[in-house]
């Protein structure tokens, strides 16, 4: 009679195997896969590992780890010796909701990008189902946001990029024509991201969390720095160059792509920070402000919430050469620290 | 080993952190990216098989077998990519293994004679590497900032405390699809900041310098709009001259290759929409009598067959009514979510049914 136990051996989780006969064939299976497809157990590939002798007993050694809450059944020359169940710790919920972009209060009909930044790592997989648009009652809008098999995660997997359905948002694509845009102007939306999204441990969210909208109408302007009011700081100071913008940036592509230069040509070091609404920029320099000419300088793929960039609108309607795309390369606007 | 230094491979480890497509390049060598690390591995997978037949190859339950084998649950498991191996036949699938903090990407390869799973191991194996996208911009300095759980990042003291922290990138990019034509792989990404079309190519072998060109790819809609979207799956086409693109927003494009310097704006032609509330998901060409046919996976439709012959003579879209675009045959195929060629004869498919997925071979003769 073989008597199975969870064990470790060298570091590594095993089930171990006691009063094995020599020379038995061993085979580990996650039991509920074989009753989820309807087949017999055996005609799944076992599992991969191996079988290592420890003393008296015999240990197996998967492969890949074995998976919390996860049920395996062992088989013995082809007889079931057990099933064993790997302990789901009980961990309490502790990641949160940050912040949801965009932060202003009002976006255009043609919105298109939000990001959700959570407190903690969080699990791939879960997007679908736990984040989604809602009228102002609640109700879910179906369709509204771009369903993609490829969540979109910064590295740490702490922020989100959630992307309104393109296909409802351009002019002339039959989405656009068969759905209409996913927003209505005057009629509020709630980005919704449910208390059911898995941190990285599998753990549900301490609270679900959504952000209200406004929405107002359509945004097909490119982005011009030139209907931008920059505030210039006293040379000698360290007050900030303050930028405020005709409308409200991305979120995450405004948080790169502007940078200040100095009489040099070189680059003023400080400290950059996005204003309230994403609606400003101003960067706090290291050190004093030198006296003289100085550069403000934009990545022109900077966009407004609407996907419209400095480089280009969003979908250009050729009869409108007012929206012809403008080159690739960085804008300049220049001033003075006096 | 020395029969691919011609590629540059050399005995490595492809270090994957998230599994993304994957594609079969000259001489058995698979190219598989990293979402996770922007970068593109080519590793020499060793297929131990023998030359295949014309055989099809059918298997059932798929996603229950290779969760079997990797021992977890089939909802544990996400099938990312499909590769057939162009001489023996056998199956690469592309798979995330977990989701969280476990999540583990693997290479399987399943047999194309008895339908047997393995993993392809990745390390101590002939492999070359190269950087996906252009570097986070000079003046892109934001990491996000962690204390990690475990002994990732890097230890900092601070006073006569010592602690780890973990900096990651917050731009990042994602592989949708590549492919490989004469020397060149191209791939379509996707960002999680900025909305654009780049279809990039590097040159392999891959050179010290990989990070290859990127085009610009916008195309016009109806003859009124012209607008630039992610690529979602393409194939090239006229012998690797052109691409036919499909994007998040449905449309096929056609475009060329030739004549296009780095950095450059391709203008793509619109040859057809595949309808509303619909993703296009994988994209092959097969040869049926002779002629060339274009296979379209999509999320809300069938399996959609268009004559490449009528794509040619497709002038651009240009009025916003149906039908839209080039002709096209709808078969009754539902479900299908990846598709690759297995030899001439089939079409291999990844089909979700009944709740499980499976590997249906196609007869392309019947398609």
């Amino acid at each position: 009679m073989t008597r199975l136990s969870w064990s470790r051996l060298d570091g590594t989780d095993c089930i171990r195997l006691a009063g094995l006969a020599p020379g038995a064939d061993v085979q580990v299976r996650p039991a509920a896969a074989a009753a989820a497809a309807g087949i017999p157990a055996a005609g799944l590939p076992p599992m991969g590992g191996r079988l290592a002798a420890d003393g008296a007993d015999a240990c197996f050694v998967p492969r890949f780890g074995f998976v919390d809450g996860t049920a395996y059944a062992v088989t013995v020359d082809g007889r079931t010796a057990g099933v064993l169940r790997r302990p789901r710790p009980d961990r309490p919920a502790t990641a949160q909701v940050l912040a949801i972009y965009p932060a202003a209060d009002e976006v255009p009909r043609n919105l298109l990008r939000c990001y959700v930044w959570f407190s903690a790592p969080m699990s791939e997989g879960h997007a679908a189902a736990h984040v989604w648009l809602a009228d102002d009652a609640g109700t879910p809008l179906p369709g509204a946001l771009l369903p993609t098999e490829h969540e979109l995660w910064d590295a740490g997997r702490r922020r989100l990029t959630v992307l309104l359905d393109p296909a409802r948002i351009k002019r002339g694509l039959a989405g656009h024509r068969a759905a209409g845009y996913p927003l209505q102007a005057g009629q509020p939306v709630r980005l919704v991201v449910d208390a059911g999204f898995r941190d990285a441990a599998g753990t549900p969210l301490q609270a679900g969390a959504e952000r209200r909208y406004a929405v107002g109408p359509d945004e097909r302007r490119r982005v011009d720095p030139a209907e931008w009011a920059l505030a210039v700081p006293a040379a000698g100071g360290t007050e900030p160059l303050r930028v405020t913008f005709d409308r409200p940036l991305d979120h995450g592509l405004l948080a790169r792509c502007l940078h200040v230069t100095g009489p040099g040509g070189s680059r003023v070091d400080g400290t950059p920070q996005p204003g309230p609404a994403d609606r400003s920029w101003q960067l706090e320099p290291r050190a004093p402000w030198a006296a003289g000419p100085h550069r403000l300088v934009i990545d022109p793929i900077v966009e407004d919430l609407a996907g419209n960039s400095a480089r280009r609108v969003f979908d250009r309607d050729l009869g409108r050469p007012e929206d012809d795309p403008r080159a690739s390369g960085f804008i300049t606007v220049s001033f003075q620290a006096r | 080993m020395n029969e691919h230094s011609e590629y540059g491979l050399q005995a490595g480890t492809a270090d994957i952190g998230s599994a993304g497509p994957i594609a079969f390049g000259p001489d058995g060598i698979l190219f598989l990216a990293d979402n996770a690390a922007a970068k593109v591995f080519a590793v020499d997978v060793a297929d131990p098989g023998p030359a295949a037949g014309p055989e099809p190859f059918d298997l059932d339950n798929v996603d229950v077998r290779v969760a079997s084998f990797l021992g977890c649950e089939p909802g544990d498991i996400v099938i990312r990519d499909l590769a057939v191996h162009p001489v023996s036949h056998n199956v690469y699938l592309s798979v995330q293994r977990g989701r969280g903090d476990g999540a583990q990407p693997v290479l399987v390869r399943i047999d194309a004679l008895d339908g047997s799973v393995t993993d392809v191991p990745l390390d101590d194996v002939p492999v070359a590497t190269a950087a996906i996208y252009d570097a986070p911009a000079a003046d892109d300095e934001r990491l996000d900032i962690t204390l990690p759980l475990g002994e990732e990042g890097e230890e900092v003291t601070y006073g006569t405390r010592t602690f780890r922290l973990l900096r990651q990138p917050i731009r990042t990019a994602t592989v949708t699809d590549l492919a490989y034509v004469d020397g060149t792989l191209l791939i379509a990404g996707l960002s999680n900041e900025e909305f654009s079309s780049k279809l990039r190519r590097i040159p392999f072998p891959f050179r010290d310098d990989a990070a290859g060109s990127s085009l610009e790819i916008f195309n016009v809609s109806h003859g009124k709009w012209e607008t630039a979207a992610p690529i979602r799956a393409f194939v090239p086409y006229d012998g690797g001259a052109s691409i036919l693109a499909t994007y998040t927003c449905t449309p096929v494009v056609h475009f060329s290759l030739a004549d296009l310097q780095p950095g450059a704006k391709a203008v793509g032609r619109t040859v057809a929409e595949l309808g509303a509330v619909n993703q296009p998901l994988d994209m092959i060409s097969f040869r049926q009598d002779g002629q060339e046919y274009l296979l379209v996976a999509n999320s809300a439709h069938g399996l959609v067959k268009i004559d490449c012959r009528d794509i040619d003579v497709q002038a651009p879209l240009t009025e916003p009514t149906e039908p839209v675009g080039v002709p096209r045959e709808t078969k009754d195929l539902q479900g299908i979510t990846r598709l690759a060629n297995l030899g001439e004869g089939y079409v291999l498919a990844l089909q979700a049914a009944g709740g499980r997925q499976h590997l249906r071979a196609l007869k392309t003769a019947s398609l």
